[in-house]
């Protein structure tokens, strides 16, 4: 089944085709250029240029999967989580399509899609990694932390999640009280590359002894923000590489022994990580580490461009639900939205 | 809540001096007519309470309070604080059994945010006894059984009726605020701490959380008619989402997060008048252009609580607010790593 994938949950107008877990095409056009200079995503923004992107999108796709509109069996759109007017756009454009082409139409989870990001093929088919079910799925990025117990296609059980902020939000955060612009996950990692990711400071390691899967940011970056007024700006600036390593280690370390735990909760050794922050490579080296202590496995999205929001793992994520038929009349925005398998009920 | 039949039932008990257990906006309490003296010896005897030791009623509102102490210039402070989890101490007019007021003559008023004590005092158009049910010197309970359990056979035969609401959230019993000196007095801590004429203490983040759940409580009817904003100011980790899950908990939704990512998330409420929470964060926000582009204006409608944080970057979306909606103010202001000074103001034209 060709699939028409959809996703305009946050920043990205994204669109893309795929078949099973093959991505025929992925489209995506980033609005953070526009955002850098506000400094974050801006709704009405957000809104405006969704729409005004959204059609070429969908054509590009359309064409560089070198597919006709009559080989397309469905049209799948995010639902949520994200922002709401920005999903509005994707949604109505979703269901103009389907009823225009007569195509049924898919709504999924933009989380579902993470995690589904790790088992992304290219056109050839590769690579070839099995599924094997079950999975401790992980999504990590500026708007999400949360822990997923991935038991089957479309069986999911939400374990954790953040309280507050979000592992990407406390980067962020932290890259803007030093400096550092928006967004600022890349610039503090390769700062704290520098300075070899030692942890100078030792900022505190929020939740660790809350004995459930949840994730509290806030407070770390509370400590981080308290921290800094302590210092001068002389010091703050010769020491940016050592702040920066030291809260970059204080959020990865959290990660990293909620992982653990959310291991020998659920017995489940065997990760899927997905979201933005992913692309960092010392996290993944850390995960990597952890799992093969535990003897499990890890994945990542293959390539980059999977790690951030993109429609291909929305296709991807739609492809168990098309082939069940489960198909819907209308979608209704959901900013929101959990993960679970309710979501996946007709 | 309540329905008619049951209200009038709890009406007759009450005129013939009857005790009734019923929840509460804080703990469960033994209810009677305080006006009646046999009815307020019973409920003493049954609380094994202390001959001497006050007690404080239920009222229905600003009227009847004028009726039962004297407010004389203390008028602005307790129209701050009521209603609300508070016991307020006044001066007595004697207008209720004698036995009610401390010896120092006294008298501990009440007006909560519950409907179902509202709607009975105000039927009954009396002051009513608000006082915990319990045994004098044990805890106070959440769950109606937990107090008849502890009463021998002979004391649950004076107990008229019980109103079972079931498990009562966890909130502690009122603030007591002492008025009747020179200056405020708190002479006993609930989960608000009122420190002067709008101001309040928060001591940890769950009392900020619980604060916001009293706001919420106290100004969200006013979303009937136009929107209620509250704009939150205060430093990175001042608790201002830890405030907003507090009014997010009264409308019912419990999954709040940070919105800084996506500048905003709407909410739908589980609230009998409030539809929408939209929780924003203009922290990423920079310039006063970007506020024609954020839209925040098409969600000013009735039945809108929406909470701005970084609300002092609110400069421009000000007046647009100020003409359609309800502003409430809130300041948090960083006083040591755990305690916060509070400033909440209703903003008026």
């Amino acid at each position: 089944m060709n699939i028409l994938a959809i996703d305009t949950s946050c920043d990205e107008t994204a669109a893309a085709v795929t078949v099973g877990r093959k991505i025929l095409s992925n489209v995506i056009y980033s609005q953070v250029l526009l955002h850098k200079k506000w400094g974050g995503v801006v709704p009405s923004l957000a809104k405006r240029a969704h729409e005004e992107r959204i059609d070429d999108v969908i054509d590009q796709a359309i064409k560089s999967a070198h597919v006709a509109w009559k080989d397309i069996d469905a049209i799948a759109v995010t639902q949520g989580p994200g922002l709401a007017i920005a999903l509005g756009v994707g949604i109505d454009k979703a269901t103009e399509l389907s009823h225009q082409y007569k195509k049924p139409l898919i709504g999924i989870n933009h989380l579902e899609g993470h995690l589904y990001s790790a088992f992304a093929q290219n056109r050839n088919g590769n690579p070839k990694i099995e599924m094997k079910f079950p999975y401790l799925g992980m999504i990590i990025s500026g708007g999400h932390t949360e822990f997923v117990l991935w038991k089957n296609h479309l069986e999911y059980e939400l374990l954790g999640a953040t309280l507050d902020d979000a592992a990407g939000e406390a980067l962020d955060k932290a890259g803007k009280l030093l400096g550092l612009g928006y967004p600022a996950g890349a610039v503090i990692e390769r700062l704290a590359e520098q300075a070899h990711n030692v942890d100078e400071y030792h900022f505190p390691r929020p939740m660790l002894r809350s004995g459930d899967l949840n994730f509290s940011f806030a407070g770390l970056k509370t400590s981080f923000y308290y921290f800094l007024k302590t210092i001068s700006e002389e010091e703050k600036n010769k020491r940016l590489l050592y702040l920066a390593s030291a809260f970059q280690e204080a959020v990865f370390d959290t990660i990293c022994k909620k992982t653990e735990k959310a291991m020998e909760q659920t017995g489940v050794v065997n990760l899927v990580i997905g979201g933005g922050v992913t692309a960092n490579k010392y996290l993944r080296k850390k995960m990597r580490k952890l799992t093969k202590k535990h003897k499990g496995t890890v994945h990542f999205p293959s390539i980059k461009i999977l790690t951030g929001d993109n429609a291909a793992m929305i296709g991807i994520a739609a492809w168990k639900k098309a082939e069940k038929g489960y198909f819907l009349d209308s979608i209704d925005r959901e900013p929101r939205m959990q993960i679970s398998s309710l979501a996946n009920s007709k | 809540m309540a329905n008619n039949d049951e209200l009038q039932r709890c009406i007759d008990i009450l005129r013939h001096g009857g005790l009734i257990v019923a929840p509460s906006d804080t703990v469960y309490g033994l209810i009677c007519d305080a006006t009646n003296e046999n009815a307020v010896k019973k409920l003493i005897s049954v609380k094994n309470r202390p001959w001497g030791k006050p007690i404080s009623v239920f009222t229905d509102g600003f009227n009847m309070i004028d009726t039962l102490v004297k407010t004389s210039d203390k008028e602005a402070i307790l129209r701050t604080l009521l209603p609300g989890p508070f016991t307020i101490i006044l001066p007595s007019k004697n207008k209720v059994c004698g036995l009610l007021e401390s010896e120092r003559n006294t008298l501990g008023i009440r007006l909560p945010i519950h409907k179902w004590i509202n709607d009975l005092v105000h039927a009954y158009s009396k002051p009513l006894t608000a006082t915990s049910a319990n045994i004098s010197g044990k805890s106070p309970h959440y769950e109606a059984q937990g107090f008849i359990d502890e009463l021998s056979a002979e004391k649950k035969k004076l107990i008229d009726l019980v109103i079972d609401f079931g498990k009562l959230p966890r909130n502690k019993p009122s603030t007591i605020v002492d008025l009747s000196g020179e200056t405020l007095q708190l002479l006993r801590q609930g989960d608000i701490l009122p420190s002067a004429k709008h101001s309040y203490t928060s001591t940890s983040a769950s009392e900020t959380k619980k604060l916001g759940l009293y706001i919420a409580e106290k100004y969200s009817s006013l979303g009937i008619d136009k929107p209620v904003v509250f704009i939150v100011e205060g430093e990175m980790g001042a608790g201002k989402t830890v405030l907003a899950q507090g009014i997010g908990r009264y409308l019912g939704v419990a999954n709040i997060i940070s919105p800084t990512y996506v500048v905003y998330y709407e909410y739908k409420t589980h609230h009998e008048s409030i539809r929408t929470f939209l929780h924003a964060d203009l922290y990423n926000i920079e310039n006063v252009d970007e506020f024609s582009h954020l839209g925040l204006e098409e969600y000013l409608k009735k039945g809108t609580v929406i909470c701005i944080e970084w609300g002092n970057k609110a400069g421009p979306l000000f007046d647009s607010i100020k003409k359609t909606s309800h502003i409430v103010s809130i300041e948090i202001l960083y006083k040591t790593e755990t305690v916060r000074s509070i400033t909440i103001k209703e903003i008026k034209e």
